[in-house]
């Protein structure tokens, strides 16, 4: 795949509201094309950030680049950006065609073509023949619908979401999340989502930077977020991680050695430490599901240690176990899809453990 | 049955309980206003008496006073008086409004409203006295003008005619403006400004696209506020009016108290009243249709037309009421006037295809 050019460059952006740091030196670049996540706990600059995009937000030091332009100054309406707030923002006093064809007064269309591209943009998200609706008469999710279709009617080079989903309940959410995927391969221009949710950002994002307290934590794929987190932070921050203590014994060549709790020596690569590990006590860091109870006869992964569950969840497809480690002192959570056939392993059992240097991942 | 079982009944329906809670102040509003007024729509028909009111049907006090050369001037001196001050004081509270809703912090704001209605700490009299000081012949206004030598002698038009009926009335019901337009604006979702910034209007361009339609029901509702009252006031034109600045009330006040005709004062007074609910009836109709003209419109329409297209149809509205509220020959011409406009506006929807 080649890379494709940069349609947003952040750099070494600043914000200040009086005395507190919003931004705190942001540096990205974002592709175009792209569906780019801003993923953070509530607080962490990521909503800030969309706005300083948007041009509602000014800069106190730094740079933002629009598709090579440097946006200083550029006010909000003259961006080549739109935006679906949080709240939608639909204009209570107009219909849905009103809302969705408010951005083209200044095309200065015939009312003909201006009922045409109203029309074709309410098709392209499933609302077809809502036009005469009043805006007030719509569901949460309809709503959504039409700032989406206000927003894409003005073909913008970027669009911008501002935790668009949090409003809808679970099932409509995840029904969206797919239709957004689809709209986006559908006109192909730069989606950029704030979300605080971890999953919504997996599921959604070709890019995702994870934000703490107005810094860019770790900007990467979601599968690399995932497997190779660069901090305990954004390891916890995404899905579970199980950590436990470790000695770097040896390091030279890109390979480095350690001696961890329950498990014993092993070899890893540089690339499990994505922090930049270098000597010392250390944790070593694993997801649940990347270590499997063993049953009679059967293996999985390179080395095995030996275990007792401690806590069995039951969730139907899946059994969470608690387990101890020979040789640590505190529980790690191990989690395993249930097989026909297979049982429910009792609290207090003993049991081996199968796992893979592979799948382990270094901290400080 | 006894009579508790009764009242239980009416209390445990949701309808009876309803009427049970809204009879006291229903009662007293029967008592208080609604008797008065048949009493006066009664006396306006009949025939009065010296001293007395004699039991005669008679139209008589309403071909009076809508021929009447003085009764009818000074009923569409009235209007225009109460239209001034309308607009005045409607133009100046929505700035204020805006301010205080738009740029004053949020923890700052109680203190704005609570300074807006410092004036009602004084009595109604009182303020309009300090305005008889403030524009007299010797007052603040000439004396500081003649300080600085911007005139030889003092300003004359400034008390006792219409001039100072406006300048009072428009600031005693300031705040009365204000705060409905305040309360329509801080209902606006700030979201939806910057959504209209977002889809590429500038700030001024959303402010007619969003925020004005937005606190519509506000700035009508201060209309109503001020002009209902201002036009049958009675203090302000009686204290700084002089001669030519006596409204409807001064008129009534005169027929009842000093001429002990009641029933010519009756016929005056409701007149009044259909002056007013004729005004809003055309000012409603004409909102409907502009409103429906200008929706059509937004999508294509340069705003400066549509701005033009406000004002005309507020002149042809306020100027076709004052045609008809001076009679013949003028009422004929006011009532084209309006209906013209109307037709116009509702040709132009046509052809537009309007949207629904």
């Amino acid at each position: 795949m080649t890379e494709k050019p940069t349609m947003i460059a952040f750099q070494d952006v600043h914000k200040y509201y009086g005395d507190y740091h919003a931004l705190r030196g942001i540096t990205a670049t974002i592709r175009a094309g792209e569906f780019f996540s801003l993923l953070g706990p509530s607080g962490c600059g990521k909503t800030t950030l969309l706005r300083t995009i948007a041009g509602f937000e000014g800069i106190d030091r730094g740079v933002v680049m629009i598709d090579g332009k440097d946006m200083a100054g550029v006010p909000a309406n003259k961006r080549p950006t739109n935006m679906v707030f949080q709240s939608y923002a639909i204009f209570p006093h107009m219909s849905v065609a009103e809302n969705v064809g408010f951005g083209l007064r200044r095309a200065g269309l015939s009312k003909a073509d201006l009922a045409a591209r109203v029309g074709e943009a309410l098709e392209m998200v499933g609302l077809k023949g809502y036009g005469a609706r009043a805006a007030h008469a719509l569901s949460g999710g309809q709503r959504q619908r039409v700032a989406l279709a206000r927003a894409l009617i003005l073909k913008p080079k970027v669009l911008l979401l501002d935790e668009p989903l949090s409003a809808l309940d679970k099932k409509m959410r995840e029904h969206m999340q797919v239709e957004l995927i689809r709209l986006q391969r559908q006109v192909g221009i730069t989606f950029i989502l704030v979300t605080h949710d971890q999953e919504e950002a997996l599921v959604m994002s070709d890019r995702i930077a994870v934000m703490f307290e107005g810094e860019i934590a770790q900007l990467a794929d979601p599968e690399t977020l995932y497997r190779r987190p660069n901090s305990r932070t954004v390891a916890n921050f995404i899905g579970t991680m199980n950590f436990l203590p470790a000695t770097v014994t040896s390091e030279m060549g890109g390979r480095i050695e350690i001696e961890a709790a329950g498990f014993g020596a092993m070899a890893l690569e540089a690339a499990q430490a994505p922090g930049a590990v270098t000597g010392g006590e250390v944790s070593v860091g694993f997801r649940p599901e990347t270590l499997t109870v063993l049953f009679d006869g059967q293996s999985a992964g390179d080395r095995e240690s030996m275990a007792t569950i401690e806590e069995v969840v039951y969730f139907g497809d899946m059994t969470y176990y608690d387990v101890r480690l020979d040789g640590t002192q505190s529980p790690v959570r191990i989690s395993m899809r249930n097989v026909f056939g297979r049982p429910v392993l009792d609290i207090g059992t003993r049991t081996r453990v199968g796992w893979s240097p592979g799948a382990m991942v270094l901290f400080r | 049955m006894s009579e508790g079982s009764f009242w239980a009944r009416i209390r445990r329906t949701e309808g009876g309980s309803g009427l049970l809670l809204v009879a006291p102040p229903g009662l007293y509003a029967i008592l208080l206003l609604a008797a008065p007024l048949g009493t006066i729509l009664l006396y306006s028909f009949l025939t009065d008496g010296y001293l007395e009111i004699i039991r005669d049907f008679t139209l008589m006090n309403y071909s009076e006073a809508w021929t009447n050369e003085l009764y009818r001037s000074v009923m569409v001196r009235s209007l225009a008086v109460s239209m001034a001050v309308t607009a005045i004081t409607v133009l100046l509270a929505f700035p204020i409004a805006y301010f205080v809703s738009f740029h004053v912090e949020p923890s700052k704001k109680s203190l704005w409203l609570f300074l807006i209605t410092i004036p009602f700490w004084t009595s109604y009299l009182i303020r309009v006295f300090l305005w008889k000081v403030i524009l007299g012949y010797n007052g603040v206004v000439n004396s500081g003008l003649l300080g600085i030598g911007i005139i030889d002698e003092p300003l004359t038009f400034i008390l006792y005619n219409v001039n100072s009926v406006v300048i009072t009335l428009a600031h005693a019901y300031a705040p009365f403006a204000i705060l409905p337009i305040f309360v329509a604006l801080e209902k606006i979702d700030r979201s939806l400004l910057e959504a209209g910034q977002d889809l590429g209007e500038s700030r001024f361009m959303t402010f007619l696209r969003v925020t004005l339609p937005l606190a519509m029901p506000g700035v009508v509702a201060s209309i109503l506020i001020v002009f209902i009252p201002t036009i049958g006031d009675y203090v302000t034109p009686q204290l700084v009016g002089g001669p030519e600045g006596r409204m409807i009330a001064n008129l009534i006040q005169l027929q009842y108290l000093r001429l002990d005709n009641y029933p010519m004062g009756s016929a005056i007074a409701v007149s009044g009243m259909m002056l007013v609910v004729l005004t809003i009836f055309f000012g409603w109709a004409q909102a409907r249709l502009f409103g429906a003209a200008f929706r059509w419109f937004n999508g294509t329409m340069p705003w400066v037309a549509a701005v033009a297209m406000a004002f005309l149809s507020i002149a042809a509205n306020f100027g076709g009421v004052l045609l008809i509220a001076s009679l013949l020959p003028g009422a004929v011409a006011g009532v084209l006037l309006i209906l013209s406009w109307h037709i116009a506006l509702l040709v132009m929807l046509k052809r537009g295809g309007g949207m629904a």
